[in-house]
């Protein structure tokens, strides 16, 4: 399903920010993306949500390079991945019942329709009697968990989790990764970059471990 | 109405900045305004001025009518004439005499001093035409003098466009200046939206999703800028036009800029345009690299 095939990233002053990174990740698996700030985590998210391309090697979704996606057709790529961000990305001067809608707001569905599946995703995360607040209102936990039901909003098969509990308390955190774990359950494809060592391991998932840009380990943990 | 949302939104957050941006854009329709008036105003009296502009040839004493009839058909036949007339010795005596003043000079001499005299219009008021016209008539036998106003003319076509000119390079300025206020301050939104454009592009949103809200942006201030600046020309014409009329009792409502199909219609949507148009330009400079 993803493929990253010899894949090289390097900034400004030659900072490798990937070197010669290859791994693929099966439709369907739950995948942790470790490293120290700086290994590279954000920078294979970064191809993946197609912000930036690669400078060598292939990074292959469902077989096509992402690469060569034009300019109008990025859009319609984003739309089948769900992104979860440590900062939430949420939208401060919207309700949260807007926050989740904007994916299907964006790709012109109706508003009954909009109304029909946000109302059911707000009943999901227990949020229902917020739906009408701006995030403002909400702590990290729920904000996080508008920021899933956003991005699963439009059921895409591959959701992205950049550092998703980075902000997070413990018992957030573990409510966060069990809607992974259950979202992963019913086939979506997972991939969360993190270092909190202790849900790496506990969640006992496939970990591809980075450090300064290289892939130092791909095992379970 | 999706984008009407934004908008509005994007309003209520940078208040200050959009009023920035509508006086920028009234100011800069108001010099465009202001300069066709004027400009259109000038074209009009230069116009009428030129109408009563005449050459005249003094003929010399004492010449039979077969030679003013010459005279006369040479003078027709010549190009670049409008009209030619002639204007016997006595009935220039009496055009003297309605002037009181003239009429006391008048008394001063015995009989009649005044010569025939062929009244010539031109098509055209050029320096060329004028000093081609008087070279033809001083060739002409049976001419005593020519009097014509050329040069002053001339020199008074030269000021008004000049003052046209000035009017125009200042709404140019304006015009500028006010596309890059715009542009600016749509880009100011733009980067206080970053962060929402950002999550916008990442929920797969198209270009034309995230930019609409902005150009619709710029073509509001254009809108709402250009009606304030007819809003005020509108007040000021008519204050104009009443100030005038009690002062000198010349309507100017006549003049066809000032009339209320003209003035209230065509030149308010042509505001109204001008500051959408500018509006809309300003927008379009405004959209970077953000987007991508």
């Amino acid at each position: 399903m993803i493929k990253f095939n010899h894949v090289y990233k390097i900034y400004e002053r030659d900072i490798k920010a990937l070197d010669d990174v290859s791994f693929e990740v099966n439709k369907g698996e739950f995948v942790f993306i470790t490293g120290a700030s700086g290994a590279g985590k954000s920078t294979i998210f970064n191809l993946l949500y197609r912000e930036e391309t690669a400078d060598m090697g292939t990074v292959l979704v469902d077989d096509n390079d992402i690469a060569h996606l034009s300019g109008g057709k990025i859009p319609f790529y984003r739309r089948k991945i769900g992104f979860v961000f440590q900062d939430f990305k949420l939208l401060f001067d919207r309700s949260v019942y807007e926050n989740i809608g904007l994916p299907l707001t964006v790709s012109g569905a109706s508003d009954e329709f909009v109304q029909r599946v946000v109302k059911e995703a707000i009943k999901k995360i227990g949020l229902s009697e917020r739906e009408k607040l701006d995030p403002w209102h909400l702590s990290g936990g729920e904000k996080q968990k508008v920021a899933i039901a956003r991005a699963m909003i439009l059921n895409p098969p591959v959701i992205l989790a950049d550092e998703p509990t980075g902000n997070l308390d413990d018992e957030s955190s573990w409510q966060i990764m069990s809607m992974f774990e259950e979202l992963n359950q019913k086939g979506t494809t997972v991939i969360v970059a993190s270092h909190n060592k202790e849900i790496v391991s506990k969640m006992s998932k496939r970990v591809i471990r980075l450090e300064k840009g290289r892939v130092v380990a791909d095992a379970l943990a | 109405m999706r984008w009407l949302k934004e908008v509005l939104m994007n309003l209520r957050r940078s208040r200050f900045m959009s009023l920035i941006s509508i006086g920028t854009i009234v100011l800069t329709v108001i010099t465009l305004g202001g300069y066709f008036i004027i400009s259109e105003g000038l074209n009009y009296t230069i116009n009428k001025i030129q109408q009563k502009v005449e050459i005249v040839a003094f003929l010399k004493d004492g010449l039979n009518q077969t030679a003013v009839d010459s005279i006369l058909n040479d003078v027709k036949g010549f190009a670049g004439i409008e009209d030619v007339k002639i204007v016997s010795k006595d009935q220039a005596y009496q055009d003297f005499m309605q002037d009181p003043e003239m009429q006391h000079i008048m008394k001063g001499f015995d009989g009649n001093p005044l010569p025939d005299s062929v009244v010539i219009k031109l098509k055209d008021y050029t320096r060329e035409n004028i000093n081609k016209t008087v070279r033809y008539l001083d060739t002409k036998e049976g001419i005593e003098d020519i009097q014509y106003g050329g040069g002053e003319i001339e020199n008074l076509i030269n000021i008004m466009n000049a003052v046209k000119m000035i009017l125009g390079i200042a709404g140019m300025i304006f015009l500028i200046s006010s596309i890059l206020v715009v542009s600016n301050i749509i880009k100011l939104t733009i980067y206080a939206r970053r962060q929402d454009i950002y999550v916008f592009k990442m929920v797969g949103a198209s270009q034309s999703y995230i930019r609409m809200p902005f150009i619709m942006e710029g073509i509001i201030h254009g809108l709402i800028g250009g009606a304030i600046g007819w809003v005020l020309i509108y007040a000021v014409v008519n204050v104009m036009i009443n100030e005038i009329r009690k002062q000198t009792g010349v309507d100017l409502s006549t003049f066809y800029l000032f009339t209320p199909e003209y003035f209230n219609v065509k030149f308010m949507l042509s505001m109204l345009g001008a500051g959408t148009g500018l509006g809309f330009i300003g927008a379009l400079f405004s959209q970077g690299r953000l987007f991508r």
